[in-house]
């Protein structure tokens, strides 16, 4: 059984259609990518997993249960994109506050809220108001509130949005273990790079509309074997030109480094002998397209 | 129903140990002990040293009586005034003197009694203020009376039959309460009706503004997301509504507690600073009935929950305080209003206007409340004026958790009135 089902979900707000006929599935111990553009619909979507808004029509069912029957949502820790904490709460109250939220009785909490604090080395602040803390604590701060109950679904909004990379890493160091005991993450970015690491599979939503999903592997697959990464040192004019002679559909320099997408039946052979012209090639691999490129291919197509 | 305790319990502990509320529930109780406690000293400050007031007599026959009619004491039994008799020769050159004298302190003022007065009955008095009415009037008093003994002397009259043949009458008022019971009323009544519509209005602004900043500061702050994610907005903000209601029920009875021991020992306590004052004032509180105070809980608690319910709904409209200020400038008309109009529904209680005015839901917890204080309304239209009351507040929750549910997740622009109308339908 799924973790998570949304069933041909719609959405209206007035004349804007939030959210077309989506539907998807979550199995446990997955973790789950949310993409798109922005306004694409992603949260509207998870506001109506979460019940904050209601569906106009179709449903969401969370371990077999309707979201709109009781307790449903206690099984689900939930860290939305607009967060913020209360600032005049100390933090260790802040965490009872929203574990007791979730339904968890005052006995039972208090050991795992000390562990967690003593991990995310929160221990000595526990006694100091939230707003005394710098921004990346009390984003951890939220974070923890939202796994603190272990839930079996986790819905994450840009959860590195303001972490440095030490609290980002202890971030998905945490989400990989909650995928481990079984949990479902649900886990919507705008960063591609950290979506292609840590996802299992992926929804990409534009306009309210699923425009791709499945498993990451199968939608690269899928995507095609004609991309090449290149390492190059030289002026990047050569590109421009191999995309007028028809050898290149599109590519994403970032300046010594590129992803090219090959126009149909366009062998890699000709396109290396092409670039070795103009640049020195450092390197040349015909990869996997990334999730990137993926990305922004399939929105602009939309 | 757990987590809407959890929710209450967060909204109350959040609030008490703030320095706030333990600094304005201890300062309210020694604000009302110093109002107490000064006038009485002031009393006694005052009453030092009689004041000075010369008297020119033309008549040359009025200072004797105005001494024995001019007799006022203060509390420790000292004279407030010392008179002083004056030279009246030249009356111009006395005035100067005098004025002089007064400017300078050594006098607090002075009257001309002017040969005239018997037939013109006037007099004057100068002195360095005029504007203390009660003085002036017991200046007056003093001359008037000792003026008319005079004039009945000089007609030959008996001035002792005279004084019994036009002796005032003291009318003395009772109030018939609930059963024809008859009780002596001092004045009291007025001052109880006043005193709780008054504390009703404070509550209603002070705890409807408290649940309003709690609404704001999750929606500011953006916590509000992760909040309603747990649990269901309508209970949130029940638990709000209920656990700010507890904040004030706490600091409430703290006063009630600090009023009861003031009216117990506050004379004692007064006395002694002023030991010569308190037994002799003869102070003593007011007492409330039993059925007025089981009103007062009813209509404050109806009226709470009416108001609060309305904060809640701006607060979850607006994006700041200073926002919702402006929005609450009409609806705290609906507050003001009664403390308006209650002068007139305590001296008219049951007048037309005042029935209507009293059964308005809005106005209710303060007019209906000052009814029952002064007269006893008709059973039927307390049970009204509480129906209506109740169907308001049922109303209100229902509109206002629609509002609430949309708008605590609302960003930016203020919404326009038909926005607010969408919320409510769509919800």
């Amino acid at each position: 059984m799924e973790t998570l089902r949304v069933e041909n979900v719609n959405k209206s707000f007035g004349a804007l259609e939030a959210v077309k006929d989506l539907s998807l599935a979550v199995p446990p111990g997955t973790v789950y990518g949310f993409l798109g553009p922005n306004g694409a619909g992603k949260t509207t979507t998870i506001r109506m997993i979460m019940e904050i808004i209601l569906p106009d029509s179709g449903q969401i069912v969370i371990n077999g249960q309707r979201n709109t029957s009781a307790d449903a949502l206690d099984r689900v820790g939930y860290l939305p994109e607009e967060r913020g904490v209360y600032r005049k709460m100390k933090v260790r109250e802040a965490l009872e506050f929203f574990a007791e939220l979730k339904g968890m009785k005052r006995r039972v909490h208090g050991p795992k809220i000390d562990a967690w604090m003593e991990r995310f080395e929160m221990t000595a602040v526990r006694d100091k108001k939230l707003e005394e803390l710098s921004k990346g604590n009390q984003q951890k701060i939220q974070f923890l509130t939202t796994v603190i109950h272990e839930p079996d679904l986790i819905i994450l909004d840009e959860p590195f949005m303001g972490l440095d990379p030490l609290n980002a890493d202890l971030v998905k160091e945490v989400i990989l273990e909650q995928k481990a005991r079984g949990a479902a993450i649900v886990f919507s970015t705008h960063l591609m790079e950290s979506a292609e690491k840590l996802c299992d599979a992926i929804c990409l939503i534009n306009k309210g509309k699923k425009v791709l999903d499945g498993e990451v592997r199968s939608v690269k697959r899928n995507f095609g074997r004609n991309h090449v990464a290149l390492e190059y040192d030289g002026k990047p004019d050569f590109l421009v030109e191999l995309k007028n002679n028809g050898l290149v559909e599109s590519y994403n320099d970032s300046g010594n480094h590129v992803e090219i997408h090959l126009r149909n039946a366009a062998s890699p052979q000709k396109l290396l002998a092409a670039a070795m012209q103009h640049v020195a090639v450092l390197r040349f691999e015909v990869v996997e397209p990334s999730l990137h490129e993926i990305f922004i291919a399939t929105v602009k197509e939309n | 129903m757990n987590k809407m305790w959890t929710a209450l319990r967060r909204e109350y502990l959040s609030r008490v140990k703030t320095k706030g509320f333990i600094i304005g529930t201890i300062l309210f109780p020694v604000f009302l002990a110093v109002m107490f406690v000064v006038p009485t000293l002031m009393m006694l400050i005052k009453s030092d040293k009689p004041k000075q007031i010369a008297v020119i007599d033309q008549t040359g026959e009025i200072l004797d009586s105005l001494r024995v009619s001019l007799s006022d004491k203060n509390e420790a039994g000292d004279l407030l005034y010392n008179l002083i008799p004056h030279d009246a020769e030249d009356l111009e050159a006395a005035k100067n003197t005098l004025s002089v004298s007064v400017e300078a302190g050594g006098l607090d003022g002075y009257i001309i009694i002017p040969a005239t007065i018997y037939e013109e009955g006037v007099a004057e008095y100068y002195g360095k203020s005029v504007t203390n009415f009660q003085e002036n009037r017991s200046f007056q008093n003093a001359i008037t009376r000792a003026v008319t003994e005079k004039r009945i002397q000089r007609s030959g009259l008996e001035s002792e039959k005279v004084r019994q043949m036009v002796r005032g009458v003291d009318l003395q008022t009772f109030r018939v309460g609930p059963g024809g019971k008859e009780e002596k009323d001092e004045g009291m009544t007025f001052g109880i009706a006043y005193f709780l519509g008054f504390f009703i209005y404070m509550a209603m602004f002070i705890y409807g503004a408290l649940v309003q900043r709690s609404v704001i500061e999750e929606k500011t702050s953006r916590v509000i997301e992760s909040v309603i994610s747990s649990i269901k907005p309508f209970q949130l903000m029940a638990a709000k509504i209920l656990g700010v209601g507890a904040v004030g029920l706490t600091q409430f009875m703290i006063w009630a507690i600090a009023i009861g021991l003031l009216s117990l020992y506050g004379v004692q306590a007064a006395s002694i600073f002023a030991p010569k004052a308190g037994a002799a004032q003869g102070f003593h509180m007011p007492t409330v009935s039993l059925g007025v105070l089981t009103f007062f809980v009813l209509f404050f608690v109806l009226g709470y929950f009416l108001y609060a319910t309305i904060y809640a709904g701006v607060g979850a409209m607006v994006n700041s305080e200073q926002e919702a200020q402006q929005l609450m400038l009409p609806i705290s008309m609906f507050i003001i209003a009664p403390i308006l109009l209650i002068m007139y529904v305590i001296g008219n209680p049951s007048s037309q206007a005042s029935v209507i005015l009293s059964l308005v839901p809005f106005f209710a917890p303060i007019l209906m409340l000052a009814r029952i204080v002064v007269e006893t309304p008709p059973v039927w239209q307390i049970a009204l004026c509480l129906v209506l009351m109740v169907g308001t507040i049922v109303g209100l929750i229902w509109v206002v958790g629609r509002i609430y549910r949309v708008g605590v997740l609302m960003y930016g622009k203020r919404p326009t009135l038909p926005e607010i109308l969408k919320w409510i339908r769509y919800a």
